[in-house]
């Protein structure tokens, strides 16, 4: 089956050509009526719902796909977080999975037609104590098993790659060594978000913005109005009307537990904030993406020359986006300590998204006790760079309706038979 | 070429006191009192800055902190803004972004080809090929603006105050001023925080009578009490009113971060004037208003010579007299409220040269001063949870509903002469008091007090304020023409326009794709209009197209202040001047510094093994448990049984999380009827503590429990080895008895040691040895040490450090928790088979435990190495031989002074657990080789008899 219409390809010439014609470009993707009926609905407009309804249309010819979101596309953890990828990750399933999306960034630019500018300048994961350092030789040693580029390296090297960082031994936590990840990067987060909605609209992926779900319809489910296990979707009820639809996935981020209990189905999910920070812009100086587990910070420039921070969840489980104080200033505290040149540059902007921690640091993916409501949840601090993977394997879960070996580990069930996957060694600050 | 004006009446400059500075290299002079921009302006020169994406020359705009084309490198700091920073003599100034200067600028190049360089077209190329996008990417990161960063920039002094004021005022205007002067009258203690240099906000480039009034509240202001910060600003309102306040003049600290807790915060930051869009808007010598007053009447300078005023409200009608009264000719006056206005400026690259109004008439001049509306600055409303709301009638926002603890007065809350802003501000400072008031006496209430608290709590005063009007604005945000909307971002409204077409038509998409209000500026200057131009091109209303959240910080603020002095406290134990005067080498442990040998690691494990030594593991985790329910609790936490410990026994245990992992393990005593030692490992102590806390508060809040972290209250020594009991019986009491029948291996006394009471003692065995752990108060800790050392000098005694420790746990095969096991092990993996009690009721971790033991967990096993004198790595893989099939890894590895060989312990697969299975092992360097699997973890003495004895 081919494209529902083609868009209007991205390329320099046609910058030129608008240019000199002063010619707008169209519509990146249409403002579609809200039908009554699709074959899958798909709950959250962020990059695991538009991949998996692109990778639905383009993978599986499956387009009459509705995407809702309660208010734009990427609101969510998609245009929240530090859009750090990397796949050298501790486990075989772990490293397999994240390899699979980092080989879908790479050709992301080329497979949508728009340039998300996946920057590939390494990723450096510090170590500051023996311990810290014993653990990213383990790393090491799997990934180099595993065909994955990650070593460890020593502070000279580590300084000739960074040349701001202190790799002096007088600091109060001296870096030991770093665990070196050249193919991990970042990545534009906004245009992964605009690429995917713009193909699969292309594909004729119906996308509804300011459209929120406000109950999940059942039918022959034990419990209230036919909800919960044993019973089957039937669609899904928007403030702009009801949805009919066999299939219903949730792909939300921080409202996960919500959406899912509209279906009767309870998750094992708690929803801490996460929260993240960009200074003013200075010329670039910084090559490579920076993460301390000690210091629980990570950073990175931007080709715009902002510092991007990030930490570590916060502890106590919450839903406030407010962000606090004392984020910035343990933020800054240890910035310094691993740059102290940069005390004069200046905070611009904090913000803060919505992470839903699972017991075991792994998604929870697939079907659900309710016949046809589906999940893509439970993505922690790691949904950003696993979007890609997680819509094809979706897509491919949906389609043929069971689960695909990739994310066979991740299914709800786990929870109940014992079979937690644990990727605690590598995601707990794992950016 | 001066540009400045002969003495005017409210001046800020001192000119009796010269200043020397350079800017771009280039000697000038300057007054004190300057901002780092007039004093460039005095000395002939008006291009400041060069654009972000077309180099652009850039001019004075709004001649403020918000000036987006004023920011300029200061010696090793970037991203000044010259139009806030106060000139200082000997500042090297330049500008930013510029090569090879600012006024041949290479990049300007970029203009020339601008119609293709629109909003996101990076979005849209460089995509092929692929390979080259690097190459693209480091060009691209070339154009990123701003200053540079000089990495060897000292860190400076930064430490933070604590304040807990009544009120705080953000904004020292006469609105804010009065409100201050009348809470600090009304008995509040107030704060009261002034972005610019001067209280004053408007009245400082208004009237001599404004001028008297401004002398006569802060006059007010300084008999009242009030604390004055100027040169500082409000950035953050968090939870409850805890407010972060940027200092910017401190005497010593460059920004000093000031942390207060304010009972009531009343928002009072004026007004912000809006640049108008229109083409041509961002020439030098296109400014605002009040840029233009501000120039005139505080700095004496002469924006320009020949100057068209398009005015829609009072401050453009001001800046009209003042530029007459400075001797400026106005060729034209457009007033906008008659529905006038301007389309055009046009002139060289580097300055206005001619105005083209809407009636189609040009006019030469080489200024241009528009006064178009305002932009109520609502960050703080924002970040207390108010939604503003647009008000079409005086274009601009409004509070919708702020909490009761936060209030407004001035600019942001309506309109009014001199006299009514200051009266509301008044009110708004009774009220804020009267608030405040309340606010105490619950606090005084609510805690215990030396003193009782006075009466009944008054009564909640309501918002009886009368409201400030609103001002008739016309909607003035763009004119026929396209110009720039964002300054510091250089987004035309023709950007926009295309951006919205192209389906980037919600506030926040069109925010992301063009990068519009996302640069220094932060929304200040340019958010209205991103939201008007959207909803022109939406054909919809400003509410309806809504706006961005403005998020913290209000201002920028450096990372120093938020750092505050870089303090983390390095942890040693009592004894560490001893080590350190012993040579030790010392190695960093989490939070501890701590002796990792005393030069010959493996001749103190001979030592030991032969005769006695001691080691300090002080930075073991030690909670005291006291209360009834203690034993509850350990049975919680611990996997094995605790209910029947006898008094003055000791027993090991491992804790999991839920998820059955392995958390921690230790030993724990059972000194008194309710009474407990608990030990940790030294980097699972603050964890542990957490656990606990987290299980007495939210899980059994009926369990009395009393937690108290005493690791660093007693000094730990453990005194191992054949010749220890004898050693010890030199130096205990009468109140301990050694014999080692009375006092058995896991067993635990309390007593005296070397004269010092209350000292903890047990008997347990990491290192395999007979070994006794004391713990004695810090105070006598070294005090224990030395006498130790000099008891037990005919013994043999000698010190070991954490090297001599590990390798000898390791000889005895005991686990250590995050190093033999990881964020996977679950508790069967230990192989404490034996201590997991599923006859409990209940454990954490205990469900997944079960499952876990049902399945192919992997094992500890003890590894030696075929070849004796090899060492693996640890992290070294262990693979299935002939593939590249993990199947477990050395986890610790060392070579056994005891045994003379290579000695390891290691995870593996059940498959390879049995003893005697050969392993394949990939050394680091790529070779393997073989290793053998164990009958007993212990590679020494497996059956303890040594300990024991």
């Amino acid at each position: 089956m081919g494209k529902h219409k083609s868009p209007a390809r991205y390329s320099a010439a046609g910058l030129a050509w608008r240019g000199l014609r002063n010619k707008s470009w169209p519509r990146v993707w249409r403002e579609p009526e809200l039908k009554s009926a699709y074959d899958v609905v798909v709950i959250g407009g962020g990059i695991h719902g538009l991949a998996t309804a692109y990778y639905l249309a383009s993978n599986h010819a499956i387009t009459n796909v509705a995407v809702v979101d309660k208010a734009y596309l990427g609101s969510g953890g998609s245009g929240r977080n530090t859009a750090i990828v990397r796949s050298n990750y501790l486990t075989p399933e772990g490293v397999a999975f994240y390899d699979r999306s980092l080989d879908l960034y790479n050709t992301m630019s080329t497979d949508l037609n728009i340039n998300v500018m996946f920057s590939e300048r390494g990723h450096m994961t510090l170590a500051h104590t023996d311990s810290a350092l014993r653990t990213m030789n383990w790393r090491a040693e799997v990934n180099k098993l595993q065909g994955i580029d990650s070593s460890v390296i020593a502070p000279d090297e580590i300084k000739k790659l960074s040349p701001s960082l202190d790799t002096s031994p007088n600091t109060r936590y001296p870096i030991l060594g770093a665990l070196y990840h050249p193919p991990g990067g970042t990545i534009r987060h906004d245009a992964v978000v605009w690429g995917y909605a713009r193909a699969a609209d292309a594909y004729g992926v119906d996308l509804h913005q300011k459209t929120e779900v406000l109950d999940i319809l059942c039918e022959g489910g034990a419990g209230p109005n036919g909800k919960g296990a044993g019973g089957k979707v039937t669609g899904v009820r928007t403030n702009r009307g009801d949805i009919h639809a066999p299939v219903v996935v949730n792909c939300t981020a921080g409202w996960a537990s919500t959406i899912a209990s509209m279906a009767g189905v309870r998750l094992p999910i708690t929803t801490h904030p996460l929260q993240a920070a960009v200074t003013e812009p200075v010329k670039t100086f910084l090559p490579t993406v920076i993460v301390s587990g000690s210091l629980h910070v990570y950073v990175s420039q931007t080709d715009r020359g902002e510092l991007v921070f990030g930490a570590s969840v916060d502890p106590v489980a919450n839903y406030d986006m407010k962000g606090t104080l004392e984020f910035t200033e343990e933020l800054a505290g240890h910035v310094l300590e691993l740059m102290p040149g940069l005390s004069k540059m200046r905070l611009m902007r904090q913000w803060a998204g919505l992470c839903d921690m699972t017991p075991d640091y792994s998604p929870v993916m697939g079907p659900t006790p309710v016949d046809g409501f589906l999940v893509d949840v439970g993505w922690g601090t790691y949904g950003f760079k696993a979007g890609p993977v997680s819509g094809e394997q979706m897509a491919a879960c949906i389609a043929h309706e069971s689960m695909p070996d990739l994310i066979a580990p991740f299914v709800l069930s786990r929870f109940t038979d014992g079979t937690l996957v644990g990727e605690k060694g590598a995601a707990a600050v794992g950016h | 070429m001066t540009t400045r004006l002969p003495a005017q009446p409210n001046e800020v400059i001192d000119r009796s006191k010269p200043l020397a500075f350079t800017w771009n290299g280039k000697k000038m002079r300057g007054f004190e009192g300057d901002t780092i921009t007039s004093a460039i302006l005095a000395n002939g020169e008006h291009i400041i800055s060069r654009s972000m994406k077309y180099h652009r020359p850039r001019g004075v705009l709004t001649a403020d902190f918000w000036d987006p084309n004023t920011s300029v490198q200061v010696g090793d700091e970037p991203n000044v803004r010259a139009s806030h920073r106060a000139l200082v003599a000997g500042m090297a100034v330049s500008a930013q972004n510029v090569w090879p200067s600012l006024k041949y600028d290479a990049k300007a190049a970029n203009g020339l080809v601008g119609r293709f360089l629109t909003a996101g077209f990076y979005y849209k190329t460089f995509m092929k090929p692929a390979k080259m996008w690097p190459a693209y990417e480091r060009v691209l990161a070339r154009f990123a603006p701003g200053g540079k960063v000089d990495l060897d920039t000292p860190h400076g002094y930064h430490d933070k105050r604590y304040a807990h004021p009544d009120v705080v005022v953000a904004g020292g205007g006469p609105s804010g001023l009065a409100a201050a002067v009348e809470a600090a009258r009304a008995g509040a203690s107030v704060m009261l925080v002034e972005h610019e240099h001067d209280l004053g906000g408007h009245l400082r480039w208004g009237s001599n009578d404004d001028a008297d009034a401004l002398a006569g509240l802060v006059a007010e202001a300084e008999s009242a009490g009030v604390e004055i910060l100027t040169n500082s600003t409000v950035t953050g309102r968090y939870e409850d009113n805890w407010l972060a306040i940027a200092q910017r003049n401190h005497p010593i600290a460059v920004e000093r971060l000031i942390k207060a807790r304010a009972k009531v915060l009343v928002v009072a930051p004026g007004l912000i004037e809006r640049p108008y869009v229109f083409a041509g808007n961002d020439l030098p010598g296109v400014m605002t208003s009040g840029a233009v007053r501000r120039l005139i009447a505080m700095y004496a300078i002469r924006p320009g010579n020949r100057a068209v005023v398009l005015t829609a409200n009072e401050s453009g009608d001001a800046a009209i007299d003042e530029l007459e009264r400075a001797g400026i000719e106005i060729v034209k006056v457009i007033d906008a409220r008659t529905g006038a206005t301007v389309t055009k400026a046009s002139g060289s690259k580097s300055r206005v040269k001619a105005v083209t109004c809407s009636d189609g008439s040009i006019v030469d001049a080489d200024l241009l001063v528009t006064a178009t509306g305002w932009t109520a600055p609502t960050s703080l409303l924002n970040m207390s949870g108010d939604r503003p709301v647009y008000d079409p009638a005086s274009a601009r926002f409004f509070a919708d509903s702020p909490p009761d603890n936060v209030l407004t007065t001035g600019g942001i809350a309506g309109d009014g002469n001199r006299d009514e802003l200051i009266s509301h501000g008044r009110s708004t400072g009774r009220l804020a008091a009267a608030r405040a008031g309340v606010a105490r006496h619950r606090i005084q209430a609510a805690t215990t007090r030396a003193t009782a608290v006075d009466g009944p709590e008054p009564a909640y005063p309501d918002d009886t304020r009368s409201p400030l009007g609103r001002d008739p604005h016309p909607e003035l945000f763009r004119s026929t023409s396209h110009g720039m909307v964002d300054f510091s971002e250089d987004i035309s409204s023709k950007d926009l326009f295309g951006a919205a077409a192209e389906g980037f038509d919600s506030v926040e998409l069109l925010k992301r794709f063009t990068t519009a209000t996302m640069g220094p500026s932060q929304g200040k200057l340019e958010t209205v209009n991103t939201v008007a131009v959207l909803a022109e091109a939406r054909g919809e209303t400003l509410a309806e197209v809504g706006t961005t959240v403005w998020r913290p910080p209000y201002a920028p603020i450096a990372l120093g202040a938020l750092a505050g002095r870089v303090f983390e406290p390095v942890r040693v134990s009592s004894i560490q001047p001893w080590h350190e005067a012993n040579g030790s080498t010392p190695i960093l442990a989490g939070q501890w510094v701590r002796p990792e040998h005393y030069g010959a690691p493996q001749q103190e494990v001979r030592n030991t093994r032969a005769n006695v030594g001691i080691t300090d593991v002080t930075p073991l985790g030690k909670l005291d448990l006291q209360g009834p329910d203690v034993a509850k609790l350990l049975s919680q936490l611990y996997t094995n049984k605790w209910m029947q410990l006898a008094i003055g026994s000791v027993r090991y245990g491992i804790m999991c999380a839920e998820d059955g992992v392995v958390l921690d393990d230790g030993v724990t005593g059972r000194l008194g009827d309710e009474h407990y030692l608990m030990t940790t490992t030294s980097s699972g102590a603050g964890g542990v503590w957490n656990w606990i806390e987290n299980w007495l508060q939210t899980e059994h809040p009926e369990w009395q429990v009393h937690v108290t972290p005493v690791t660093t209250g007693l000094t730990s020594i453990n005194v191992a080895g054949p010749n220890s009991r004898e050693l010890m019986s030199r130096l205990v009491g009468d109140d301990i008895d050694l014999d080692p029948d009375a006092f058995k291996y896991m067993q635990v006394r309390t007593g005296t040691i070397a004269g010092v009471a209350d000292c903890v003692v047990w008997r347990i065995g990491f290192t395999g040895e007979l070994s006794f752990e004391i713990h004695v108060p810090s105070g006598h800790g070294l005090h224990v040490w030395e006498t130790l050392l000099g008891q037990g000098e005919s013994l043999g005694v000698a010190p070991f450090g954490l090297e001599a420790q590990r390798i000898m746990r390791l000889e005895k095969g005991h686990f250590i928790v995050g190093q033999d096991t990881d964020g996977l092990s679950k508790a069967p993996t230990t192989g404490m088979i034996g201590l997991l009690k599923f006859d409990k009721d209940d454990w954490a971790g205990k469900p997944e435990v079960a499952w876990a033991l049902e399945g192919d967990y992997p094992r500890i096993v003890a590894i030696q190495p075929t070849d004796p004198s090899i060492v693996p790595d640890e992290a070294c893989q262990i693979l299935r031989e002939g593939t590249k099939d993990i199947v477990g890894r050395i986890t610790s590895s060392r070579f056994s002074p005891t045994l003379d060989r290579a000695v390891c312990l290691g995870q593996v697969t059940p498959e390879f657990a049995g003893p005697d299975t050969t392993l394949t092992v990939q050394l680091v360097n790529g070779e393997q080789i073989t290793a053998r699997v164990m009958q007993h973890h212990a590679h020494f003495d497996p059956e303890g008899e040594r300990l024991r004895g």
